[in-house]
């Protein structure tokens, strides 16, 4: 594992900075739209993160790092919140000054209703410009990993997006911030053509100091994986991101090209339908649903061969996983990262001690275009099932099937990839462990209704501990709860390949963000 | 021969005719729309695709409500049609911009796409054809014939990868993928008046016009021989005219009426299915567009592309079908 860790935070130092040159690159998706608060998802904002900053960003190493603010304190007061001494000297894109001002004007932006980003703000109560250069973000409650949270809140000019009419994103009308970015990043929009190609140019006026030679910056999507890999190889782009992961031992063998290879944030893994009365498909429709049962439960997790699906279906490239969240994410806990070992024996002696000595028959849902090889993962969990008496139906189908499926409980088993959004273990017990709670807002990625009291007595405890050991005692407890109930079953975590010319130096962050200022051109 | 100059506009016969086909094909353009709205539920749901990973089931049930997706499917395509009658396609779930801009954007890469590997598949299956039917035999026609299987039998997808692993990774000769540098006139982006953009249409255009170009081929061949064995081409070569004049003035002319018929109703599917093509060259047509509207679920796209492909299949049927009507006496008695 050690191995990964390093590859993942590392930056490949292959060449050092030379002349001024242009760099493309292609990616699957085209992040369809330039608009930082319209659409919560890796490809929109990964890619604006260069056109945009936020009052935080993440470093190399994830960690994070000052940016628009340039230290922020806690507030001592009846609620809580933090106070950020914004930096001084910043312009926009367009040449306006960066103030408080434009700070409260992408709070109120990024958490309306049309925003898909207001769930960063959940707890926020108010944002108070202080003076030009201080604001206060009030909370309900303390909350001690707001600054974490907010690293792809992007600020927005508030007098650019008034005069443009884009005070506020939308779903159903034009918006002018769709087409067109004002940020205050090291690199601005210079051409946008929806699905064919975006052009960046370096900012002259950008507060930090540029550590890329790059000239311009083109990005275009590619969205046939074989395509991809011929642009790069043929150099027509200079690196490509995904590279399919059975290609990507051809391209090893190759000259003039380079795999890079790290892991993901985000973790698959097996849900089981909990609050279910009767199962739902397969040989025992109707039947009682012994996924109630945490011996059933911890059956399952002793009779998949994890290791032989990371050899096999995944090459070698990911790693087991044993909780909710991969290894370097904050709050997980190395003490528990032994994941339940491969044991059919021990499985079929779960299955009987738990009163189903012959197993039984039931469904499995899967996406087949969602995760890395996810439908291959789930023919191979069936085979595995089937060998201790689980006879899984599995239905496979494409995610925008998929979610509206789960969504309405038509699964007994399912496959799930979580990656945290904060980058913190709150964030799956938040989503996936807390008892479903539309109001609240909790559990709404928790379809199967695992449902533990003091699992929801901890969440709001982690969510306010200001003190990083006592919170890691909580969240110590937490997954020793839903491991020992086997609320899930973490099967690996996705790995994250990467292709480029031999002459690029760049940076993999385990957000699979793509940050251009990290890359050099010799 | 082919009497085209006197098509008779003003025969009251002809314009009935006209009338009846027109008002067939709005017919079967209202199906058309229908049923592929029938078709949306199934495609999923794009709601998941338009609220990011922290949505919550009121976010859901807001946004079902404000797009209309809540209504049964006849209320959404009565809708649809209202709006586009009146030029308004709506705005793209995927990229919040109008789709009839986005259409507009997107057509000329697919036109010019079809129209090069159009006239690739015309000039090249007419010349091969004529060549394997003139030489039947010889080792040069066989080696045409046999390569030409592969054409037909060859999957586009497979077609298009092997063509950018040769051209472009192996002799590094022409683009992987795009259109190139475009130029604009007005509206139009054209990649004829580049050099980039014209290497950039030679993969794509052979890829999507070969099997057009094996089927032309095999039907001059086939036309031509049958044509040769007839009685006025023997009766010309008892005349002691030429081969050249045979050939080319009386065999070929006689054999181009059924290659126009097939040649205009395959302008269609060249269009049409110029989907895969443009997938495997990251070509960015309205074939791309689509197949990400489906993979988002993207409605507005989806419907405003499949209505446009039918208006463009029932022009070109009520076309074929007027110069049957101007070519074949008969159906005008």
């Amino acid at each position: 594992m050690q191995r990964f860790l390093t590859a993942s935070a590392m930056s490949l130092t292959l060449a050092s900075a030379a002349g001024a040159a242009p760099f493309s690159w292609a990616g699957t998706t085209d992040p369809q739209t330039m608009d930082p608060h319209a659409v919560n998802s890796a490809p929109v904002l990964g890619f604006l993160n260069n056109v945009y900053e936020g009052l935080v960003r993440r470093g190399k190493d994830m960690a994070i790092e000052p940016a628009l603010a340039t230290s922020w304190e806690p507030i001592q007061s009846d609620g809580g919140g933090w106070r950020f001494t914004l930096r001084r000297g910043v312009t926009f894109h367009g040449g306006e000054d960066f103030t408080a001002e434009d700070v409260v004007f992408s709070y109120e932006r990024a958490a309306s209703p049309e925003a898909d980003t207001a769930s960063w703000f959940a707890g926020v109560t108010d944002v108070i410009a202080v003076n030009d250069y201080t604001v206060d973000i009030l909370t309900a409650a303390p909350n001690p990993i707001f600054p974490d949270s907010i690293a792809n809140w992007m600020i927005m000019d508030a007098g650019w997006a008034a005069a443009n009419g884009a005070e506020r994103p939308a779903k159903d009308a034009e918006n002018f911030a769709t087409l067109n970015a004002n940020g205050t990043a090291a690199f601005q929009l210079s051409e946008r053509q929806p699905g064919l190609k975006t052009v960046l140019t370096p900012f002259d006026g950008w507060w930090g100091e540029a550590e890329h030679n790059i000239t311009t910056a083109t990005f275009t999507p590619i969205q046939n994986p074989a395509t991809a890999v011929a642009a790069l190889l043929s150099g027509d782009v200079d690196m490509i991101n995904p590279v399919p992961i059975q290609d990507a031992a051809r391209l090893d063998g190759r000259d003039g090209v380079e795999v890079i290879r790290g892991i993901e944030a985000r973790v698959i893994m097996l849900g089981m339908a909990q609050g279910a009365d009767l199962l739902k498909y397969g040989a025992n429709e109707g039947d009682a649903n012994p996924f109630t049962n945490v011996k059933v439960r911890q059956a399952v997790a002793h009779a998949v061969n994890v290791p032989a699906i990371l050899q096999t279906i995944m090459r070698g490239s990911a790693e087991p996983a044993s909780q909710l969240v991969s290894p370097a994410m904050r709050g997980y806990v190395p003490a528990l990262s032994a994941r339940p070992e491969y044991d059919p024996a021990k499985a079929r002696d779960l299955l009987r001690s738990a009163g189903y000595p012959d197993g039984f028959g039931f469904g499995l849902k899967c996406p087949n275009d969602r995760y890395l090889n996810d439908e291959a993962v789930c023919q191979a969990v069936v085979s595995m099932l089937a060998q201790v008496g689980l006879d899984a139906e599995l239905d496979a189908m494409p995610v925008r099937n998929y979610w509206p499926e789960l969504r309405e409980d038509n699964f007994d088993m399912y496959l799930l990839g979580w990656s945290p959004g904060t980058f913190d273990h709150e964030h799956p017990i938040r989503f996936l462990l807390a008892t479903p709670n539309p109001e609240k807002k909790l559990g709404s990625w928790n379809f199967g209704d695992y449902s533990n009291a003091r699992i929801d007595t901890l969440l709001p405890l982690i969510q306010s501990e200001v003190d990083d050991s006592k919170r890691q005692a909580l969240m110590t407890e937490a997954v020793g709860i839903y491991q020992s109930e086997q609320a899930y079953v973490p099967l690996y975590v996705q790995p994250l390949v990467w292709g480029a010319r031999d002459n690029i130096t760049l940076t993999q962050r385990p957000d699979n963000f793509f940050i251009l200022r990290w890359v050099t051109v010799k | 021969m082919l009497d085209l100059a006197s098509p008779a506009p003003h025969d009251p016969r002809m314009i009935s005719f006209i009338l009846r086909r027109v008002f067939q094909s709005i017919l079967v353009l209202l199906i058309v729309g229908l049923v592929a709205f029938s078709m949306f539920t199934f495609v999923g749901d794009p709601i998941d695709n338009m609220l990011g990973q922290e949505r919550t089931d009121a976010d859901i049930a807001r946004l079902r409500a404000q797009l209309g997706l809540d209504q049964p499917f006849p209320v959404q395509y009565f809708r649809f049609l209202e709006n586009a009658v009146q030029g308004n396609f709506g705005i793209s779930y995927r990229q919040g911009r109008p789709v009839a801009d986005i259409l507009l954007e997107r057509a000329p890469a697919t036109l010019e796409l079809a129209f090069v590997s159009g006239f690739l598949a015309i000039f090249f299956g007419i010349v091969l054809g004529v060549f394997t039917a003139l030489r039947r035999g010889t080792v040069a026609a066989n080696a045409v014939m046999t390569i030409s299987l592969i054409g037909v039998s060859l999957p586009t997808f497979l077609i298009g990868i092997l063509l950018i692993y040769v051209f472009s990774v192996e002799l590094d000769l022409l683009p992987s993928f795009g259109r190139g540098d475009t130029v604009n006139l007005g509206w139009w982006s054209t990649g004829f008046l580049t050099w980039s953009g014209l290497k950039a249409l030679i993969l794509p255009s052979i890829t999507l016009g070969l099997y057009q170009m094996t089927l032309i081929m095999r039907l001059v061949r086939t036309e031509m021989l049958e044509v040769l064995r007839q009685d006025y081409i023997r009766f010309a070569r008892a005349r002691g005219l030429r081969d050249r004049a045979i050939h080319f003035r009386h065999a070929l002319k006689n054999t181009l009426v059924p290659v126009i018929t097939v040649t205009g109703l395959q302008l269609g599917s060249i269009i049409a299915f110029a989907i895969i093509t443009e997938t495997v060259f990251q070509w960015p047509g309205v074939g791309l567009l689509f197949i990400n509207a489906i993979q988002f679920v993207d409605i507005p796209v989806m419907a405003a592309y499949l209505m446009l492909i039918s208006v463009m299949f029932v022009a070109i049927n009520l076309i074929v079908d007027l110069l049957y009507f101007a070519i074949d006496p008969r159906l005008r008695t």
